[in-house]
């Protein structure tokens, strides 16, 4: 694993400077079924391919943004702050 | 000017290399073979063979042939007993007939028998030994290198490369593996020399190991990082296949060559030319400038076999017979593109060249020169023919592989040529294929009666060639953490125990064992004074308008309503409910907080408070003031007397209650004042400047002198807390444990609408518990150990997280997971030292269980 993050403060950067933060879900709201819960807890999606994705810039400006990477290549399409 | 060669001065000369000196002085077994112990003399001399593995310096497999060789070096042999030319080692051929191809699999059927064998064949076969581990340490280093464009080999072409890219303005590194001098330095471009590239990775990332960087290292692995990677590896020769082939003496054209014009070394006094090119070659001609009388000039095709014992002395061939002490072959010259498969391109056959070519390059790779196999000739045929099958004719010089063991395999099923790779190891030893891999493939196909581009080629993976441990480890340091009162705890006497990167005192040394330090250390807090350094708490400030709503959503406790000035027990979980930090947090104005964490939990705390601000919009500020903040805790009855007299903060109980927080000066200096009770006295933890750690330690000391004030350690604040039942999060706890398990529910504040771990926590809050955390008193003055098993009924019910000898107690008390709802009073057994110990379950806090000491 050496390939490049573009980190939207800092720029394009080697992957050993991020902390990975696993895959972007929708939180469910309280009230929502145990079933929900249960798969944003404990399920992950592990797509084969473009998975959206948290990073942290541990080693730069330390904070979390989002990225569009395929699994497959390590190829990363795009990144961005989370809005 | 000499090396040591097994105790022996080797003179050597301006240029050579280790092998060229030993070669110059007579030396001619460089090797004995991985197997039988054959006699293996220089072959390639470029590194791309196994024959030259000697132990240099202490460094085993070291290839002489490209080392320069410098004085003083220690050299010795690898892999034969006494010596290489009399090797006992060498009866191993005899016993041929036992090792065929895959032996270990046919022999070594029961396990037990190949224990007994495996030490035995440890010892005779292989190449070099590691170093033994008191053996003196070589230095390693790391570096990290950007270039807008990377040319892999200094030859011709890559140097026409770099010399172009560098007119473009490019910022250019050219990585070669020869010294400097060989290579014209170059002011438009950077020359890494002595140096190879040993692994393409992803996002142009290039693996290069430069050898002797600067005098104080042996090795520094460059990363270099390059926006464009031109490779230029060029193309090596390999050898040719015949019966005997491995004599010493044998010796590829270019490694004669480089012998000659390198080393001005004449390489035997009669020889006889293996080429497709008869008459008089260009070989011939520098054979005989140098005064060697060319015997013959044969095509590979008419030859049958090399004779001799320790050395080669003659050609046997369908032509006649030819007595030489220097056979010198014109083989296949193979593009080096194991770079460029590694980056992604395709091989593919060229008839031709009579080698695999690389084609269809990845985006940002680029080759040139001999790599592309433009130019390059077919020198002999391929397949060999069958006619050549036989135990004396080596393929993989590195693992002792003939023709007859791959053909064995094909017959055994061993078809597929990755199979066939992996059954013979043929193309897996230190060569990594560079001289066997054509061959191997040529035969695969002739026994598979397909043809080479059908048969296909086996896949390069980094490192390759191969990289010293040392140097993938690199340097060794380990980065240290020092409080800022760290060398008063030394003058102090401080014996240190690691925290992460933290060292901390354990205990003073004011007496003779740690048991009778840490009671003076426990004594002078319960009955007098005693002070802590703190720093190593995560410090956390956190603004903004959105403060208090951040930390209602992230702890399970309610911080909105938390007034200024006062102090909070903070616990964080999971959305699974599971534990994962604890602290305070004080707000000290309505959009100011700050937070503590446990020393090992900060950069997780500070990350998962960031997480869950991102992109939600909130007004408010993570910031960490860890390094900048100095912190001890001042606790013990008389706590609140030297801190009077060091501040005109108010510390009466009703001016500074318990769980309060003030900003105010000590010792002159601007400090926040946390009235909280870690080990149950009274007691202030004090935040304050680094800079001035140093001067308000001193002057707690001074001014605590008169009261018996003692500096206390990390052993006696964990025997305090004990007595107390606080939990210290991921020693009492684990990556399984809730708050309802750990007999802490009530900091799970449900009534809030929404906080992380509110889902999982509400279904656990009324389950039964799988496991609780308990107290427990020893029947017996005796200490488990952490870890220790917890039975019930002689059944083993769960283990003990922390357990000390208790002074207010006057007996063995700790803390412990039970599976069973064990009751109060309920009777257990702790196992110490292998036997099992009564023990009293309680939950009751030990030492002032009201928690009076804590608001005197």
């Amino acid at each position: 694993m050496s390939f490049l993050l573009a980190c939207p403060e800092c720029g394009e950067r080697s992957a050993y400077e991020f902390r990975f933060g696993g895959e972007v879900k929708s939180r469910p709201q309280q009230g929502d079924s145990e079933e929900a819960w249960f798969q944003y807890i404990y399920t992950k999606a592990n797509e084969a391919g473009e998975q959206e994705e948290w990073w942290f810039h541990r080693n730069g400006c330390r904070k979390w943004f989002q990225a569009l990477r395929d699994t497959r290549t390590n190829t990363v399409i795009a990144t961005w702050k989370p809005e | 000017m000499a090396i040591h060669f097994n105790g022996r001065q080797i003179p050597i000369q301006e240029g050579d290399t280790v092998a060229s000196a030993l070669y110059r002085a007579g030396q001619r077994i460089f090797t004995r073979s991985f197997k039988y112990h054959r006699p293996r003399g220089l072959l390639c001399c470029a590194g791309n063979c196994p024959n030259c593995l000697m132990n240099v310096d202490g460094i085993p497999n070291v290839r002489t042939c490209i080392t320069p060789a410098r004085a003083g070096m220690a050299v010795k042999h690898q892999n034969a007993r006494p010596s290489l030319d009399f090797d006992y080692l060498a009866i191993a051929q005899r016993f041929d007939w036992m090792m065929p191809v895959g032996w270990y699999y046919k022999h070594f059927t029961n396990p037990r028998m190949w224990h007994l064998a495996e030490a035995q064949i440890r010892k005779v076969a292989g190449l070099g030994e590691a170093p033994p581990p008191d053996a003196p340490e070589a230095v390693y280093e790391h570096a990290h290198m950007q270039a807008g464009v990377a040319v892999i080999g200094g030859g011709e072409a890559g140097l026409k490369a770099a010399r172009e890219a560098a007119e473009q303005g490019e910022r250019v590194v050219v990585v070669d593996d020869q010294p400097r001098g060989v290579v014209p330095a170059d002011s438009k471009f950077s020359l890494l020399s002595r140096s190879y590239c040993f692994g393409f990775y992803e996002g142009n990332l290039l693996g290069v190991l430069q050898s002797e960087p600067h005098s104080g290292a042996r090795e520094r692995l460059v990363h270099l990082r390059a926006k464009r990677v031109v490779v230029a590896t060029g193309a090596y020769e390999a050898p040719l296949t015949f019966k005997n082939n491995d004599l010493p003496g044998i010796m590829l054209s270019t490694a004669v060559w480089r012998l000659i014009h390198r080393h001005g070394i004449q390489p035997g006094t009669s020889a006889v030319i293996i080429s497709n090119e008869l008459g008089d070659s260009n070989i011939a001609a520098e054979l005989r400038n140098v005064g060697i009388a060319v015997v013959a000039s044969v095509p590979p095709s008419d030859v049958l076999e090399a004779t001799g014992g320790k050395h080669v002395t003659g050609l046997r061939t369908s032509r006649g017979n030819y007595a030489c002490d220097l056979v010198v072959t014109c083989g296949h010259r193979i593009p080096d593109a194991g770079l460029l498969s590694q980056a992604g391109a395709k091989l593919r056959w060229s008839a031709e060249a009579g080698a695999f070519v690389p084609v269809e390059f990845p985006p940002n790779v680029t080759a040139v020169g001999d790599v592309l196999g433009a130019g390059l000739k077919a020198a002999a045929m391929l397949p060999a023919p069958a006619e050549t099958t036989n135990k004396r004719t080596f393929v993989c010089l590195c693992n002792d592989v003939t023709t007859q063991d791959l053909s064995d395999s094909v017959a055994e099923g061993f078809d597929h040529i990755e199979l066939l790779k992996r059954y013979t190891t043929a193309t897996m030893g230190p060569c990594q294929g560079r001289m066997c891999q054509l061959q191997a493939i040529g035969i695969c196909a002739r026994e598979t009666r397909r043809s080479i581009p059908e048969t296909g080629v086996t896949t390069s993976r980094p490192p390759n060639p191969g990289v010293t441990l040392g140097a993938l480890g690199g340097a060794r340091h380990h980065p240290i953490r020092r409080t800022p009162m760290h060398h008063q705890h030394a003058d102090l006497g401080a014996v240190w125990m690691d925290m992460g990167d933290w060292k901390r005192p354990r205990y003073y040394k004011s007496a003779q064992t740690e048991r009778e330090c840490v009671q003076q250390e426990y004594a002078a807090v319960r009955q007098a004074v005693g002070v802590i350094d703190v720093s190593t708490l995560g410090k956390l400030s956190l603004k903004g308008r959105d403060s208090g709503k951040l930390l209602d959503k992230v702890y399970t406790s309610r911080f909105s309503d938390l007034k200024p000035g006062r102090v909070r027990y903070a616990m964080l979980c999971d959305e699974a409910g599971i534990m994962l930090d604890d602290g305070t947090i004080s707000r000290q104005a309505d959009h100011e907080f700050f937070i503590t964490t446990t020393t090992g939990n900060l950069d997780f705390v500070e990350q998962w408070l960031e997480w869950w601000l991102a992109g939600a919009g909130w007004d408010a500020q993570v910031n960490n003031l860890t390094s900048a903040l100095a912190a001890v805790n001042l606790a013990g009855p008389k706590a609140r007397d030297v801190l009077s007299a060091l501040t005109d903060c108010k510390l009466s109980n009703d001016a500074f209650p318990y769980m309060a927080c003030r900003s105010a000066n000590v010792a002159g200096v601007p400090a926040l004042l946390m009235r909280i009770g870690f080990v149950g006295e009274t007691g202030w933890e004090i935040h304050y400047p680094a800079e001035s750690g140093e001067h308000l330690w001193s002057a707690l000391m001074d001014t605590g002198r008169t009261y018996g004030i003692r500096p206390f350690g990390v052993e006696a604040q964990r025997l305090l807390r004990l007595e107390k039942r606080h939990v210290i999060v991921g020693v009492d706890t684990d990556a399984l444990t809730n708050p309802y398990e750990a007999g802490m529910g009530w900091v799970v504040k449900h009534d809030k609408n929404d906080f992380i771990g509110k889902f999982a926590l509400g279904k656990l809050q009324g389950a039964p518990a799988q496991q609780s955390l308990v107290g427990f008193t020893m029947s017996a003055n005796e200490i488990p150990e952490d870890g220790a098993a917890i039975l019930v009924n002689g059944a083993l019910a769960g283990r003990v997280t922390s357990a000390r000898y208790s002074p207010a107690v006057q007996k063995a008390i700790g803390l412990g997971w039970v599976t069973t709802a064990a009751a109060e009073g309920a009777s257990v057994e702790v196992r110490v030292a292998g036997r099992p110990v009564k023990a009293t379950v309680t939950q009751h806090v030990f030492y002032d269980p009201e928690g009076a000491r804590l608001r005197m």
